[in-house]
């Protein structure tokens, strides 16, 4: 049995994350990885979008935290480039009510203290002169950007590791198990792990493991689906999003695109055991690009993918201690959405476990927020 | 769980090599250090290699260099080339542009 | 979005998604074929040689012929074969996505056989990424496709049958082929492949490889230096050559990823040439309905991969009620027997990395052939197929255990016997009557027999040797006889030039040399 001060649960962005910042005040750590490979959920298969614009409030305060203090120096803290750049978010609209969309988005993320802001569509085109006139009108938040999810990940995980967080991949976690009252072990197919705190960030089977200790976490799963392009030459920076969701994306450093889309199907998917891509989703995803760049039309696809996210009922994730479960610290239910928060819930998550005071406002992510649909809360 | 599950076991130091320079995947222009370097980082997959460095990544899809990939992570990892899972199969096999994709809607005549 | 629907896709119109295709048509299912290259038959067009084996495995036809017959056979079974169709994806529940010009569509099959081949694979040598350095298949896809000379001085590494066979073809193609080289101590491929490169003088060196191509925006010239057991280079023992072409000729790899995709379980074989999916005897995978044949489920010959087709279009009209379990049984015996008749002798995939000494017969193997590419002259008596009499006759230099007879068929004068056994050396008759017409040497897919007549009077004899270059020299050409070690011995003049449909493009040159450079003689060059 190996005992450490923190066994996480989960090798993607957010244990990694976690790891990093635990490692960093001083904490002995020990990842637990059900697959061979260090992020290979959600973590490497998403778009790669560091943004505020278009989030609940209650998450806004980590996406903006995160945005204004961890991403500028990740790289340098990290030792990795995480090919971050701050150049803004386009989240597009076509007609009328996709600008009323986008208009309510806007105004409750200003509301919270964002700068984000409705622009016609020749401003739009100011900024990206690639897209189409199709395009009338487009919030922008110039302080949103993107960075490479896979390299991100891996550098968490690789400077957590260089701190002297140990990993164990392959290690198919089946139940946390409670000591004298208190979330003390962690049992895998092979072997049993004990901690002082156990940080449970497994995407879809946290619900699982949770379950094992009594929560339940109620999140669906959902299949995404996204792709990427030969290397173009340089176009833009912006992040994009449309308000129609048709697709999402940016280009990379690399110079590809790595762009995301949907066909409507997604809470409806099977796979065969591996996520894997829908047939008509890529063409679906090219027909969206097309209309908005048309320029794109003759780059060269090399590669799609698909990732199942954890989905919540309210769109936003469990990150709470549980009073149940003493020594238990949550982080699951990204809900797609997880990538661009990662560094701030690596940070309050580290911060819950040394019994700080958060860096920012997670109290609307707490586990005990579901209730039956007649039952009014606060 | 195998040989390679534990991410903190000793593989020794990365030690220079002559012919570090010479690149192995075309497509991408990725060298032999550079992979062995990230072994050596903590990179103990062919999946991590291929995303943290793009090997294989290109327009072959690394038709070309994965064996080449795969012999050079083991020799740096002292393992079987057989016990590294191959990079994941995607499509499109073949590099196709978007305006083809697009066009799914027309029955063929066979 | 429309789905089409067939009972059977083929992704593959090589020798085994051919070979598939017209056994499941022939049930009457209705198949497709899909290709993305623009001519059908896969490695097949490139093959310009004869191939082994038996006539049931079209033994001593050349390659791109059985090609030609496979895609008849599959027309008129009413298959349809779609080139320049490319397979992007195998997805879930059997459904091809096909890119067909600038459009995609949508298939599903009830079964789908994967047939993709495999693709070459490649060494790490400082300056293997300069152009000019070049796949052997690459190679052989520019001279025998497409008509283009890969290079002038070209270098082969690897001497497999790949290795061996494209050196043939660059020398036929009228390239300099300056040395084959490879790590391992003995050669790979057939003896008789080797011995016919080696008699037209490409030296081989074997436990040798490249160190460096050299060049700047292409190659210009290879450094070769010899290696010890580790593969580790000897120092002072580098040799440079100037050449404009290397080729790579190191094996091959199953082009598999269709299958991984549609989550087949796969393994990593070497034994199969890498990432396989583990499948039955009959090529049935894990996920039902998709099976898989040819080089994609491990590397093999072609013939091979045509029986394997057969098994899979078989099994795949039985998964679908096309034929019953009985008729399947029956069927998969008959194909059975028969790959397992070309998986026989030094060369099957059982014996791969075994090291042979002796022959079935019991007789020492050539050392001489395994690292240096030709039987020496104090070996070659040894063996049942060189024989001495007085007269015409054949002299059949086949050293090795390989599953080929064209030679007995071809003979009959009763002068060739191999028996029932096909991996068995052939016999040189002695008490049989050779009438000098030639149909042995031209059917021998080695080029390996020699008619002999070793005193034709006033101190002359004569050997007729099989001839596959342009231009053919004619009667009264004078030269120098070559060796088996492709070393000019003696004087030599073309006394006979012989050609025919029978022979199918190899010429049959007889040649006049002294009588002691009968056992000796075995190759033409013309002054």
């Amino acid at each position: 049995m190996m005992t450490s001060d923190v066994i996480i649960i989960g090798a993607g962005i957010i244990g990694n994350a976690c790891a990093y910042y635990l490692a960093k005040k001083g904490y002995k750590v020990t990842v637990l990885e059900k697959s061979d490979i260090i992020g290979n959920g959600g973590s490497s298969r998403n778009g790669g979008g560091v943004r505020q614009s278009g989030r609940d409030p209650r998450e806004l305060p980590l996406a903006m935290y995160g945005i204004e203090n961890l991403w500028p120096n990740l790289s340098e803290e990290l030792g990795y480039d995480v090919e971050y750049h701050k150049k803004g978010n386009l989240r597009l609209g076509k007609t009328e009510a996709h600008l009323k969309t986008l208009k309510k988005l806007a105004d409750s993320a200003s509301a919270c203290g964002l700068d984000v802001r409705m622009i016609d569509g020749d401003e739009v085109r100011q900024i990206n002169p690639y897209l189409s006139k199709e395009v009338i009108g487009a919030s922008w938040c110039p302080t949103d950007g993107h960075a490479n999810p896979l390299k991100a990940t891996l550098a968490y995980y690789m400077a957590a590791r260089r701190l002297g967080a140990t990993f164990i991949t392959g290690e198919d976690v089946k139940c946390i198990k409670k000591i004298r009252g208190k979330a003390r072990q962690v049992i895998t197919q092979t072997d049993t792990y004990e901690g002082d705190y156990i940080v449970l960030a497994a995407g879809m089977a946290s619900r699982a493991i949770a379950g094992t200790v009594g929560i339940d976490i109620p999140m669906v799963q959902k299949l995404i689906e996204a792709l990427v392009t030969e290397a173009e030459p340089k176009m833009f920076e912006q992040m994009l999003g449309t308000a129609e969701a048709d697709f999402y994306g940016h280009q990379t450093d690399h110079g590809s695109f790595v762009i995301g889309g949907s066909t409507g199907f997604e809470l409806y998917k099977k796979d065969n055991g591996t996520p894997m891509n829908y047939s008509d989703t890529v063409p679906c995803i090219c027909r969206g690009i097309i209309r908005y760049i048309p320029m794109l039309k003759d780059a060269k696809i090399v590669r799609a993918w698909a990732g199942w996210s954890d989905n919540m009922k309210d769109g936003v994730p469990v990150i709470d201690t549980v009073s149940e479960v003493p020594g238990l610290v949550l982080a699951c239910g990204f809900t797609g959405h997880g990538f661009g928060i990662a560094p701030g819930v690596g940070t309050v998550v580290s911060q819950l476990i040394a019994g700080e005071e958060p860096v920012c406002d997670i109290s609307g992510l707490k586990y005990d927020r579901f209730y039956a649909k007649d039952i009014k809360t606060a | 769980m195998s040989e390679l599950s534990n991410r903190s076991k000793d593989i020794g130091e990365f030690v220079p090599m002559p012919d570090d320079d010479m690149i192995v995947c075309r497509c991408e222009e990725v060298t032999k250090g550079e992979i062995r370097k990230a072994v050596h980082e903590g990179l103990w997959t062919i999946a991590e290699i291929r995303r943290y460095l793009r090997c294989g990544m290109g327009l072959c899809q690394g038709q070309t260099c994965a064996k080449l990939v795969k012999g050079i992570v083991a020799r740096e990892l002292k393992c079987s080339p057989a016990l590294l899972e191959p990079a994941t199969s995607r499509a499109p096999m073949r590099p196709t542009e978007m305006h083809v994709f697009a066009d799914e809607t027309e029955e063929t005549d066979l | 979005m429309k789905i089409e629907r067939f009972d059977l896709i083929i992704v593959g119109a090589g020798p085994s998604g051919l070979s598939a295709a017209i056994e499941a048509a022939k049930r009457g299912m209705k198949v497709v074929v899909f290709d993305e290259n623009a001519r059908p038959g896969g490695q097949l067009f490139k093959q310009i040689h004869k191939f082994f084996g038996s006539k049931e495995h079209k033994a001593k036809i050349r390659g791109f012929h059985i090609g030609e017959q496979l895609l008849q056979e599959a027309r008129d079974a009413g298959v349809k074969v779609e080139l320049n169709a490319t397979v992007v994806g195998l997805y879930q529940d059997r459904e091809v996505v096909v890119r067909m010009g600038e459009e995609v569509h949508h298939f599903k099959g009830d079964a789908v056989i994967i047939a993709t081949g495999a693709s070459e694979n490649m060494v790490l040598f400082d300056g293997w990424n300069l152009p000019g350095v070049m796949g052997a298949g690459a190679a052989q896809t520019l001279m025998n496709l497409y008509g283009v000379k890969p290079g002038e001085k070209v270098l082969m590494l690897g001497s497999g049958n790949v290795g061996l066979v494209v050196s043939f073809q660059l020398l036929q193609a009228g390239c300099d082929v300056v040395a084959l080289v490879d790590a391992a101590p003995k050669i790979g491929g057939y003896g008789v492949h080797a011995a016919k490169v080696a008699r037209t003088g490409v030296p081989f060196y074997l436990s040798h490889t490249i160190k460096k191509v050299e060049g700047t925006d292409h190659v210009t010239g290879v450094t070769i230096a010899q290696v010890d057991n580790h593969f580790q280079f000897i120092e002072g023992t580098e040799k440079h050559f100037d050449v404009d072409t290397v080729c790579v000729a190191v094996g091959l790899s199953p082009m598999s990823q269709l299958l991984k995709m549609a989550g087949c379980e796969m393994e990593d074989n070497p034994k199969r040439g890498g990432q396989v999916p583990i499948i039955d005897d009959y090529g049935k995978t894990s996920v039902p309905g998709i099976f898989s044949a040819g080089d994609v489920s491990g590397i093999e010959e072609a013939s091979s991969a045509m029986i394997e087709g057969r098994m899979a279009g078989v099994a795949a009209a039985e998964y679908l009620g096309f034929m019953t379990a009985d008729e399947k049984k029956t069927e998969l015996d008959k194909l059975s027997t028969s790959l397992e008749s070309l998986r026989q002798g030094m060369f099957a995939p059982k014996n791969r990395g075994k090291n042979i000494t002796e022959t079935e017969e019991g007789i020492p193997i050539s050392t001489n052939l395994l690292s240096k590419g030709f039987v020496a002259d104090d070996e070659i008596e040894r063996y049942p197929g060189v024989i001495h009499k007085a007269g015409i006759h054949p002299v059949i230099e086949c050293t090795q255990n390989i599953p080929c007879n064209p030679c007995q068929d071809a003979c009959n004068q009763g002068c060739i016997s191999i028996g029932d056994n096909i991996t068995a050396l052939p016999i040189s008759v002695k008490d049989s009557k050779c009438i000098n017409c030639g149909m042995c040497v031209a059917s021998c897919p080695g080029q390996a027999i020699f008619l002999v007549d070793e005193d034709t009077g006033d101190g002359k004899a004569s050997i007729t040797l099989p001839y596959e270059f342009l231009p053919l020299p004619e009667v009264g050409a004078k030269g120098k006889a070559l060796s088996r070690k492709g070393e000019p011995v003696c004087d030599a003049e073309v006394v006979k030039v012989r050609s025919s449909k029978a022979f199918d493009n190899t010429s049959l040159l007889t040649i006049s040399v002294p009588k002691e450079y009968a056992m000796k003689a075995r190759f033409f060059k013309a002054e």
